[in-house]
């Protein structure tokens, strides 16, 4: 070989090298060392033995496959952004691990006036922003008036109905309804501080990127699309809490990824699992993995159409009904040909409890027998109802095969096969099941962009869905005629099946401004009993919120209203 | 000279009027739209989504929308993105120097590899060399690049563990959490994205210089300087490199616009906060404002690379004459 030519390859294989060369050591290979200014300052209920006593100090790696973009809780849009805000924002109130109501910037629970309109917080004294400001009433009449100004993003629902919001003194807030409200609790369950920006300026805040809140952690740093750094509120009210020193929220590309980081211990926790995910979850057990999983209130379920499919989206179905659900029984024979245990057991490892209630979990839980499996019933109601079997097993009436679409979104593993296994079980009994998924912009697309959903162009679809804490503006929306989405009403409202029962509407109406708890408890039972046996819904089975985290990270707990993973994360700590 | 540059940056400005009306009419007719995510909280009023839809400007037909777009965009402002409410220009800006420093690499090292290689293909021509050299090139530019990049993840941040027990290489992210700045940690967590960017990169640059230089390798001024008695290396590299690199330097030129776009596979599967991802997020939301100012400043850098091309290219060779 000429001298060049080794030249050249020598200097091509340093080229190579420099490019790619995996070094066989690493001095800064861990993403475990924790800086070492935890506070020392030892606490009453912390003996110096027990090895399950809280440590202090330590960062704690939480990864999201989805990354906040503002985090003002008035212009949020995704549930991450809502999640991460809890770090920092705290309400009045808040939703316990029980799902129970708990005062957190009041004393107590507010008192309401006999006729419901009237209601006084007492607030605590001497909480400090992270900014050594003291919150007061005026930041509870702040937040109101954020809610309601031009810029905000939230829904002015309760909002609205607040006549008068006074500070007699700096911790007592009167707010005066105009209405009875009875979900009002809600409307207390964050602060947004009164110094964060004029109103009228709310898309400029700085607030909005560098936000400061009452809770135990205050963001530091926030490195687009990457990571956001909380370290400790100086002024947190606990004292010696929170036990971290730093959270550190990271950006993953994907879940598949935040698991792997989970086993290799580069990151201590991760949100938002699915069910479909707990297997591989359970299989890096080894790893010092584990999870906490939580009912949510939501589940899965088929939304049946009433209304005929043709897109004509009439406001009340019986002027066009559906050619085949319109028909009580066949909608009964749908339920009775699902094998809903066999769904939970084989698709979902059987973390998850078959779907029976619009009201699973929650202070306003209500409990319903499950739905029976009986194949031989539902042929009989299909019978009944005028079906007969035609000659390749589909039936028919009238010269119409018994056969039906179901839409969901697409590219989800775990719908796609819960699809095939219903369509599966409704071919036994003779109804026909054809599947057509669409991206979920298009599946959840609005009636002005021709959404399905609002136009009634389908006749059975898939999703989630379920109350929040309180069910008063899901069950309305979802279930009362007002809320039947048309051209006219300008889309408004989910009750996508076109479903009427005027006994629904009345129980909705009156559970909404009692303000007697139990009395709406009632209520709200009457109206589950009723949609199961209307069925304009059938529930699949019940979601669980999951968060997958390692051994090492102690008094994580998760709120069943989904969002607040940070709820308590004063009281998070690290075993190091 | 200056005619013809005046004309071309006159066509320029009209090229990307055209583009960036095709654009946004795109854009607008893609399927779900902003207002989605607000649609699906039950306790939203007509009157709330109203109001909103007003405030994000979505309220307008399309033309107008797009119409005050541009006027505004003339005025120097570009919008703020719909999600986060802040100036798209800063947005994008704080993504900016992640994708340049991963590009930039990428294609230094791309030049690197793929040079050298391809002119000892092409000399070395049926050789051994070059039958290894030429099938894995065609690997690099066949191998679908998510793939490739979970491979090397699988292989150097899962199966290999250095003597530390950790992972050999890290597999995402620009450097370790909650450690202090380190130079080496840096250098580490780019190994794998260049890698994986300049394999597949370095293997097109690499056949175009083989065949350029098998091109002119037979030419005739070629064998005159080996005739003269020229000492081998001069001749490759002072005669014929020089006339082999213009087809390097028309590719060179059109895969400068990409230093800004980034990688939008690469930037995924290695969580890498870079322009593409920003790109894809942007997108999935419809946050229209972020998205048409991306995709604006790409085709702006596209329309002015390729003017770039022809201008060096006259400089290079002076046969060539711009009029």
């Amino acid at each position: 070989m000429k001298p060049s030519h080794s030249l050249l390859i020598i200097a091509v294989l340093l080229v190579l090298t420099a490019c790619s060369s995996s070094p066989s050591s690493s001095p800064s290979g861990s993403s475990q060392t924790m800086p070492t200014t935890a506070v020392t300052q030892p606490t009453a209920d912390q003996p110096a033995v027990d090895p399950n006593a809280p440590k202090q100090g330590g960062t704690l790696i939480f990864g999201t496959p989805q990354e906040p973009a503002i985090l003002n809780t008035l212009l949020t849009t995704s549930s991450i952004e809502d999640a991460v805000t809890s770090l920092f924002v705290e309400g009045l109130v808040q939703v316990n691990d029980k799902g129970e109501y708990v005062p957190v910037l009041a004393e107590e629970l507010p008192t309401v006036s006999e006729d419901g309109l009237v209601v006084t917080w007492k607030l605590r004294k001497g909480v400090r922003f992270s900014n050594g400001l003291e919150f007061t009433c005026e930041d509870v009449k702040f937040t109101m008036e954020g809610a309601l100004s031009d810029l905000s993003q939230v829904s002015t629902s309760g909002y609205s109905s607040i006549e008068t919001l006074e500070c007699p003194d700096p911790y007592t807030v009167v707010a005066t309804f105009s209405e009875v409200y009875a979900p009002y609790l809600r409307l207390f369950a964050y602060i947004v501080p009164h110094d964060a920006g004029p109103l009228d300026q709310m898309e400029t805040w700085a607030y909005n990127q560098k936000p400061w809140g009452t809770g135990p952690f205050v963001l530091e740093e926030w490195v687009a699309g990457d990571h956001l750094t909380f370290v400790r509120n100086p002024y947190y009210r606990e004292e010696g809490k929170p036990y971290l020193d730093k959270v550190i929220i990271r950006v993953l590309p994907s879940r598949e990824v935040g698991i792997q980081l989970l086993g290799t211990g580069e990151i201590h926790a991760l949100w938002d699992i699915t069910e479909a995910d707990l297997a591989t979850i359970e299989q890096s057990a080894g790893q010092n993995v584990t999870y906490k999983a939580t009912v949510t209130g939501e589940n899965e379920l088929l939304v049946l159409n009433f209304g005929n499919n043709d897109g004509s989206a009439p406001a009340d179905p019986a002027t066009n009904p559906h050619p085949i659900l319109y028909d009580l029984r066949v909608r009964q024979a749908i339920q009775y040909a699902i094998n809903k245990q066999m769904i939970a057991d084989t698709l979902l490892y059987g973390k998850v409890k078959p779907g029976s209630t619009v009201l699973p979990a929650g202070p306003f839980a209500c409990p319903q027998p499950a739905s029976e499996y009986n194949p031989e019933r539902a042929k009989a109601l299909l019978e009944e109802a005028g079906w007969q079997v035609g000659a390749d097993g589909i039936r028919e009436k009238d010269g119409m095969r018994l056969s039906l679409k179901i839409n969901s979104t697409s590219g989800n593993l775990l719908r796609e096969q819960t699809e095939q296994v219903l369509a599966e079980m409704l071919k036994q009994v003779g109804i026909e099941l054809t599947i057509e998924n669409m991206p979920s912009d298009v599946f959840f697309a609005g009636g002005e962009s021709d959404g399905i959903r609002d136009t009634g162009k389908f006749d059975i679809i898939l999703y989630t869905t379920g109350p929040g804490l309180d069910p008063d503006s899901h069950l309305f929306s979802n279930y009362s005629s007002a809320r039947i989405p048309t051209a006219e009403n300008d889309w408004a409202g989910a009750n996508f099946s076109r479903y009427i029962n005027p006994d629904v509407d009345a129980w909705i109406d009156e559970a909404a401004i009692v303000m007697d708890q139990d009395v709406r408890k009632e209520l709200y039972c009457k109206v589950a009993t009723q949609i199961n046996q209307d069925l304009p819904r059938i529930f699949l089975y019940e979601r669980l919120s999951i968060t997958a985290h390692r051994q090492e990270f102690h008094n994580l707990t998760i709120s069943p209203s989904f969002v607040d993973f940070a709820w308590a994360a004063q009281d998070w700590w690290l075993d190091q | 000279m200056t005619t013809y540059l005046l004309r071309r940056l006159l066509q320029a400005v009209l090229t990307l009027f055209v583009v960036s009306l095709i654009l946004f009419g795109l854009i607008s007719v893609t399927p779900g739209g902003f207002m989605t995510v607000y649609a699906e909280k039950s306790d939203m009023t007509a009157a709330d989504l109203a109001r909103i839809r007003a405030n994000l400007g979505l309220d307008d037909p399309v033309p107008i929308r797009y119409v005050k777009w541009l006027g505004n965009l003339l005025k120097g402002d570009w919008g703020r993105s719909l999600t986060s409410k802040r100036p798209v220009l800063e947005e994008i800006g704080s993504r900016l120097p992640n994708t340049l420093l991963l590009m930039s690499l990428m294609l230094i090292c791309t030049l690197l590899v793929a040079i050298p290689l391809g002119i000892l293909s092409a000399i070395r021509q049926y050789s051994w060399l070059d039958n290894v050299l030429t099938t894995i090139a065609f690997a690099g530019q066949s191998l679908p690049v998510f793939w490739f990049g979970l491979l090397l993840i699988i292989v150097f941040s899962v199966l290999l563990r250095g003597p530390d027990g950790k992972p050999l290489l890290p597999g995402s992210g620009m450097y370790t959490l909650g450690e202090p700045f380190s130079l080496w940690d840096r250098i580490r967590h780019l190994i794998l994205p260049v890698t994986m960017l300049t394999f597949v990169s370095a293997a097109e640059y690499m056949r175009y210089m083989r065949s350029a230089m098998l091109d002119v390798i037979h030419e005739d001024y070629i064998r005159t300087a080996r005739a003269k008695g020229i000492q081998e290396w001069v001749v490759i590299y002072k005669h014929a490199l020089r006339n082999a690199i213009i087809p390097l330097v028309t590719l060179l030129s059109l895969d400068l616009p990409s230093l800004f776009a980034g990688a939008l596979f690469t930037e995924t599967i290695f969580a890498w906060p870079g322009i593409g991802r920003l790109y894809f997020t942007a997108a999935l939301k419809n946050d229209y404002p972020l998205v048409m100012a991306i995709l604006t400043i790409y085709s702006a850098l596209i329309i002015l690379s390729n003017l770039l091309v022809d201008l060096i290219y006259a400089m290079l060779d002076p046969r060539i004459r711009l009029s």
